[in-house]
């Protein structure tokens, strides 16, 4: 204090505030380290606005390498208009577009009204980091103290900005070597990935070299197996004719060994000697000219074992396509049993044909589409047509009946359209003027195409016609038989009333010739004559229904009321075989449209049959049940239950047959036309073996059967009694 | 024939009839009144064995064949019931044959129908007056 004693107590005052301020801007640099130079900046520019009080202060920094220049510009804000930073920069690049060096270290500025002072200080020795401008609105700045603190805020800034562009520098280097490590790295990874990719794509083309050997290996060894394992003889022969291949098959056909004929001509093994010659003719002419004859071609020829037996092949003959000499592969087959099969075929086309022949059936086909026909053998001989004859409908028709061509055509058209089967009977007539029945079926094949036969059935019609005669006598003699059984009890029947016709009159005389007459007793007995004798004409009328010559009528009737005639008829022949008969017909039973008379002489043969079946039974009853009942289906069933020996079972398909019988009288004709009458009318006849002894026989007919007509039966009709006469 | 007329009807001998037939069992008892004889009709064997006539029956005239129990059916049991009856069977049957094999079963006639009356006479007189 005693140094400076002319100073007064202000300047000691500034003085005191300017080393503080000092020692704030030394302290300074502790404060930016590890900043970047724009941290520098705004700290300083802080610390220098308080202290200075300034109005204006900027700092530009020139552009050194690797950085960005900068410009910091700020103002106080005390201060009313000032001039934009931007203005301000514009203003100051005036001043100091020129060299650094030659910068005054004090400048007064020209923007404003010039009571602006304005300082600019150098950043680094030769200003070449950059320049600070201070600028403040008195004329006094800057003053010694002031001037003192801004150039030791330059040094200070100078060695800062130093040291972070420094840091600033290391960092960038070190972040560009770590970039060029990572590019580097990311470099190496790309190559070594590129080798990779080479490495991978070799071994690919390794394996697929492998596979590919593997392959052709495998594809030669199949080769192999194929030729070793073919069914067909494969033989490869040089172009002199020698044998350079002999598969197993061939081995196993000619019974050589491979080793056996490698080497060898082929002519000399497998041809026989006799063919020899020319095969060497033909070799060499094709060695010759080119010319070949069989190759690639299906020949058939001889060859010959090792055994020398010969034998049928079918041969084919390629050339193999090799550069060189020409060779050759021949494939041999042995046809032994192909050619066995062709006449076995050839010979059953024979025997079907002769079968054709001989059951006069023709067989076709008829492609719809085309209208293409074919025809057996059999099938021109049955129509009479020409074997060469080109086969249309039309000409088919010239050999239909007239009178069934319109069913033919129909047939046609029909089949054409619906594509069924077809089943018609037709009537040809030939040139010659023959009537031929034939029967055709045909089914339908792939829905295109009928397949058929015809068959000739005029014998089998007329046997049929021969058959159907044969039938009707059988039921004239079944007829005559029953008739002749029936005479007995016939007569039983009318025995009977004639014996009270008797006995009255008798009785009636005998009181007459009394004395005196017994009048009222004659009267009686004569009124008892009549009624007697008017009961035996009733008998003698039932039979004349049963068998008066009359054609065979449908009508509506009463089956119990036919029943119940046919069991008046029988009740004496019934009786005297002590035969108990019980009826149960039905109330309720509807009227059938039938054959009246017919259907009694079923019933009448039923009760018969029955009666027989009954005659050697003397340990039980000898019951008899008749019973009519409505059947289902608008039918009605009568049945016949014996207590009768019944049959054994394996006879029952037999019973029905014309002659078959189980009884050691009678002809056994019975059921069989009583059946065929009763299918007549549509109507079912069977027997069943009873749970007890005995059977029942049961019909059961439909009340109103379809179509049936006075002209049905009549075709078929049994003849009347007195036919037979 | 005057004499039995004036016979009262209870010395008069009985003679069954047995026959299914209507006709028969109406037109007999006439005939038989005519010549004498009482008589009572029935329409089964079983009919008659039910009835209290066997032991007054002089005669049977006995159809063969009847529903049931027939005549020579009937004959056997009498038999074996030791209640012979004299029997002159009738029948509508045309089989002659069956004649004497009844009358060697002990019958005493068989009658086919229709029979005269002066058969049956005859028949009865062989019953009735066996030493004529």
């Amino acid at each position: 204090m005693e140094v400076l004693p002319e100073l007064a107590t202000g300047d000691v005052k500034h003085l005191q505030r300017c080393i503080n301020d000092l020692v704030s801007l030394l302290a300074l640099p502790a404060v930016w380290s590890g900043g970047d130079p724009s941290q520098v900046l705004h700290t300083l520019m802080d610390a220098l606005m308080r202290m200075l009080r300034l109005d204006l202060i900027s700092v530009r920094l020139t552009n050194s390498v690797g950085e960005t220049p900068l410009e910091i510009v700020r103002s106080a804000e005390r201060r009313g208009p000032m001039p934009s930073a931007h203005e301000i920069c514009e203003a100051l690049n005036q001043c100091l577009i020129n060299d650094s060096r030659k910068w005054p270290p004090l400048l007064r500025s020209l923007m404003g009204n010039g009571d602006v002072s304005i300082v600019l200080l150098p950043l680094g020795l030769q200003g070449e980091l950059g320049v600070i401008v201070a600028a403040a609105e008195r004329a006094d700045f800057p003053q010694q103290t002031e001037a003192l603190l801004l150039s030791v805020a330059a040094n200070q800034a100078s060695i800062g900005l130093q040291e972070a562009r420094l840091l600033s520098h290391q960092k960038r280097v070190a972040s560009e070597l770590d970039q060029r490590v990572v590019q580097r790295t990311a470099e190496l990874a790309a190559a070594n990935q590129e080798l990779k990719k080479e490495l991978d794509e070799r071994r690919l083309i390794e394996e697929k070299l492998g596979q590919e050997e593997r392959e052709l290996k495998r594809s030669e060894v199949r080769k192999a197996a194929i030729v070793d394992s073919a069914l067909d003889c494969i033989v490869t022969i040089d172009h002199e004719g020698r044998i350079t291949e002999f598969n197993p098959a061939a081995e196993h056909t000619f019974g050589y060994r491979r080793d056996e004929v490698l080497g060898r001509h082929l002519a000399d093994v497998i041809i026989p000697p006799s063919l020899r010659e020319k095969h060497r003719e033909g070799f060499a002419h094709y060695l010759a000219t080119g010319e070949a004859r069989v190759l690639g071609k299906r020949l058939e020829m001889t060859a010959v074992r090792a055994n020398g037996s010969e034998f049928p092949v079918e041969l084919a003959i390629t050339r193999i396509p090799l550069e060189g000499p020409p060779s050759f592969t021949g494939y041999l087959r042995d046809i032994t049993e192909r050619k066995r099969a062709r006449q076995e075929l050839l010979r059953s086309e024979a025997f079907l044909a002769e079968a054709q022949h001989l059951s006069r059936i023709g067989s076709f086909s008829w492609r719809i589409q085309t209208d293409e026909i074919t025809w057996s053998e059999q099938l021109y001989r049955i129509f009479q047509i020409d074997r060469d004859a080109q086969l249309t409908f039309e000409l088919i028709g010239t050999r239909i009946h007239p009178e069934d061509l319109s069913i033919f055509q129909e047939h046609i058209g029909r089949s054409r359209r619906e594509r069924s089967d077809v089943q018609i009977e037709l009537r040809l007539q030939l040139p010659d003027g023959a009537v031929k029945y034939v029967h055709v079926a045909a089914h339908i094949r792939g829905g295109h195409e009928y397949i058929g036969a015809v068959q000739d059935v005029t014998e089998r019609r007329s046997s049929e016609e021969a058959l159907s005669k044969a039938r009707s006598e059988l039921a004239h003699v079944a007829r005559v038989t029953s008739l002749g059984v029936l005479t007995a009890s016939v007569a039983h029947e009318v025995n009977q009333p004639l014996s009270g016709i008797v006995t009255n009159a008798s009785t009636c005389l005998r009181m007459l010739a009394a004395d005196p007459p017994n009048v009222d007793g004659a009267r009686e007995t004569a009124r008892r004559t009549i009624r007697d004798g008017n009961r035996a004409s009733e008998v003698v009328t039932r039979l004349r229904a049963l068998y008066a010559k009359k054609d065979p009528t449908i009508e509506s009737m009463d089956l119990n009321e036919a029943t119940r005639e046919v069991i008046a008829l029988s009740l004496s022949d019934l009786q005297r075989n002590r035969v108990t008969l019980r009826q149960e017909l039905a109330d309720d039973l509807p009227v059938v449209t039938a054959d009246r008379v017919q259907l009694q002489q079923v019933i009448l043969n039923l009760l018969r049959n029955a009666s027989e079946a009954m005659s050697v039974v003397d340990d039980r009853p000898r019951d008899l049940l008749i019973r009519t009942e409505p059947d289902e289906n608008d039918r009605v069933r009568l049945s016949v239950r014996d207590a009768g020996i019944g049959f054994e079972p394996q006879a029952a398909g037999k019973l029905f047959e014309a002659f078959y019988t189980t009884k050691n009288e009678g002809m056994g004709i019975g059921l069989s036309v009583s059946r065929s009458i009763i299918e007549r009318h549509h109507g079912r006849l069977w027997a069943s073996p009873n749970d007890g002894p005995g059977v029942t026989f049961s019909f059961s007919i439909p009340c109103k059967p379809e179509g049936l007509t006075s002209d049905d039966t009549h075709a078929s009709r049994i003849p009347s009694v007195s036919d037979a006469a | 024939m005057v004499l039995r007329q004036e016979r009262r009807a209870a010395e008069r001998l009985l003679v069954s009839v047995i026959d299914d037939d209507e006709s028969v069992r109406e037109s007999l008892p006439d005939l038989l009144g005519e010549f004498g004889f009482a008589a009572r009709t029935f329409s089964s064997a079983e009919e008659f064995l039910a009835s209290d006539c066997i032991d007054q029956t002089r005669c049977l005239i006995l159809d063969i064949a009847m529903p049931g129990m027939s005549g020579p059916d009937l004959q056997r049991k009498l038999k074996l019931r030791e209640q012979e009856i004299p029997i002159i069977f009738i029948t509508a049957s045309t089989d002659k044959a069956v004649r004497p094999q009844l009358i060697e079963r002990g019958a005493v006639e068989c009658l086919f129908k229709p029979f005269s009356d002066t058969a049956m006479l005859e028949a009865l007189n062989s019953v009735f007056h066996p030493t004529q």
